[in-house]
């Protein structure tokens, strides 16, 4: 007993208890809650049984309403469509902002960080200000549209279900550029400087440089961003609760919104950790993939 | 003069970016009147001061209040479970760091609006549903403790091993060692971490939506939720509300924004 103390106190046991503390707290607040959602959505769950401990074990039943429901589908579509299009354009154009302020002029570097001001406030509130932007009849997007005639007529941009899942995915799309913008700048200054001298004098003009130095170079980085973006774009939620509320009539509904409504709006909470353990599924193996690869560089 | 023309393009990047920053600040300002014209004006000819009004008449005090008590007991929560895991994160190299290191990672990944379903029955279980506030500082610790490990853990590798080994020739034991020598010279990086968990925690709604039902123990962002209303108007009224609540973020944001930058480079390729 003494020499365990010993060792707690002095010795490798020091860090084991320290790596142990955290372990743990993660394992009663995140891992538990996790293989708890998998035992929730094969039971029985309504208001009357949420207290108790052992509910009717009801099978498939809960996976089976899901699938039957008239919106899953277009739910699962909105879903990976909103995801899709939040990558690419992210990722383009964060890709031409790091590439832009890589260039060396005055304060680059301080402006590229002032960008992150738009990621740090709450998302919550960058819905409200979109809300606002967007709004139909005096919002300022339908005033710089039309005046640049680019459009004739206003757009309701979050009341028309054609419309309404793009407008968030605009505003998710300025949400996440300054951070896709960090990231690739850091890919980018990790490549020395003197290849690309190399290559200018050997006659590569820029597009060549680009195409085969640039991209080869920072593909272990793009593999990075493209799947913490997969995992930041699948916990966006306060933008479209501040925005559209996945209406109208589910045209904008995504999957992490609709699983939260199914229990907090439907009280329909056996459906909703169904609709939730499919979707954690998906997250965690993008992240044991994105983990799994950022190791093996590591060790290269 | 070819970096002043980038410099020059640089900026209007920037402000196009930071153009809804500057309509809400320029919405806040403006008398409601004004609000309602079109075409709208981007630059308000009589400017009103109602920060005052809203922030009385939202009872603002109480939503903000909330949102830091959140915000504080995440932030030493987080500190208190995860300083140590960083620490051992960064000296030991071995087969079981590694399955650790795998699983906070794995952890950092679950959506707060997949997760708040089991924990919300869970809580309601134990009967911590009863302590609204304290069960979602719980849950919000829990999805940025392992950010907060990840971070922490780069500025702990950057102390060189020989200064720990020193102190222990000259006979500090481990815990003496973690604590006077280790943990102070770390202490920048363990800061700025602090401050972008709070920040972070500042700005939650999930487990705040879900997790606390009277309305006098919501956050900042549940009332603004609430004051948005499905048919609401009152542009300027939430634009106010919106600069009361942002304005604090950006000012902290700004005065440690290169540390903060650095810092999330550092940990989040790694």
């Amino acid at each position: 007993m003494s020499a365990l103390l010993r060792s707690l106190r002095d010795g490798r046991g020091f860090d084991g208890a320290l790596a142990l503390l955290a372990l743990a707290y993660l394992f009663v607040f995140s891992a538990f809650p996790l293989i708890y959602n998998i035992a929730l959505s094969f039971q029985e769950v309504d208001m009357f049984s949420l207290g108790d401990l052992i509910r009717p074990f009801v099978g498939l039943a809960n996976y089976r309403t899901l699938m039957a429901a008239p919106e899953f589908w277009s739910v699962m579509g909105n879903t990976a469509l909103f995801v899709g299009l939040c990558i690419v354009f992210q990722l383009g154009i964060g890709f031409g902002l790091a590439l832009f302020f890589q260039q060396d002029f005055i304060g680059a570097s301080y402006l590229r960080g002032l960008f992150l001001a738009a990621w740090i406030i709450p998302a919550l509130v960058a819905g409200a200000i979109w809300k606002w932007i967007f709004a139909g009849d005096f919002g300022v997007l339908n005033y710089m549209l039309m005046s640049l005639g680019i459009v004739d007529e206003r757009i309701f941009w979050l009341s028309t279900p054609a419309i309404s899942l793009y407008s968030v995915v605009i505003a998710n799309i300025w949400l996440g550029i300054p951070f896709n913008m960090i990231l690739l700048s850091v890919g980018l200054a990790g490549i020395p400087k003197d290849m690309y001298e190399a290559a200018a004098l050997d006659g590569a003009g820029a597009w060549g440089r680009f195409w085969h130095m640039t991209l080869p170079m920072m593909r272990s980085t793009l593999g990075a961003v493209v799947s913490l973006g997969i995992i930041f774009t699948l916990q966006q939620f306060d933008l479209f609760a501040s925005l559209t509320q996945g209406g109208p009539a589910n045209s904008s509904n995504v999957a992490q919104y609709w699983s939260w409504q199914l229990s907090f709006q439907n009280y329909d909470i056996a459906t909703g950790s169904a609709v939730s353990v499919l979707m954690l599924g998906f997250v965690i193996v993008v992240a044991f993939l994105y983990v799994r690869s950022t190791r093996e560089e590591h060790q290269a | 003069m070819k970096r002043y023309v980038l410099l020059v393009i640089a900026l209007c990047f920037l402000a196009i970016y930071l153009f809804p920053l500057y309509w809400m600040y320029l919405t806040a300002f403006k008398p409601s009147s004004e609000t309602f014209t079109y075409p709208p004006r981007f630059w308000p000819s009589d400017p009103q001061f109602n920060f005052a009004k809203v922030f009385v008449e939202k009872k603002m005090d109480t939503y903000l209040w909330n949102s830091l008590l959140v915000a504080t007991g995440t932030t030493a929560l987080a500190a208190f479970f995860g300083t140590g895991c960083a620490y051992a994160l960064a000296r030991v190299r071995s087969v079981w760091m590694d399955v650790v290191l795998f699983l906070i990672l794995m952890m950092q990944v679950l959506p707060p609006s997949l997760m708040a379903t089991p924990i919300f029955v869970l809580f309601n279980q134990v009967g911590l549903i009863t302590t609204p506030r304290f069960a979602v500082i719980l849950a919000q610790t829990a999805k940025v403790l392992p950010l907060y490990i990840v971070l922490c853990r780069t500025s702990f590798m950057q102390i060189p091993k020989e200064l720990e080994e020193a102190a222990r020739v000259d006979g500090a034991s481990r815990v003496t060692a973690f604590f006077r020598i280790i943990v102070p010279l770390a202490r920048n990086g363990i800061l700025v971490t602090s401050v972008l968990i709070f920040l972070q925690s500042f700005g939650e709604y999930v487990y705040s939506r879900s997790l606390i039902s009277q309305e006098n123990l919501q956050t900042a962002t549940v009332g603004l939720m609430n004051f948005m209303g499905p048919n609401t108007t009152d542009w300027n009224g939430i634009m106010t509300y919106a600069v009361i609540y942002v304005t604090p973020i950006v000012l902290v944001f700004m005065l440690l924004q290169r540390k903060i930058v650095s810092g999330l480079t550092a940990g989040a390729l790694k």
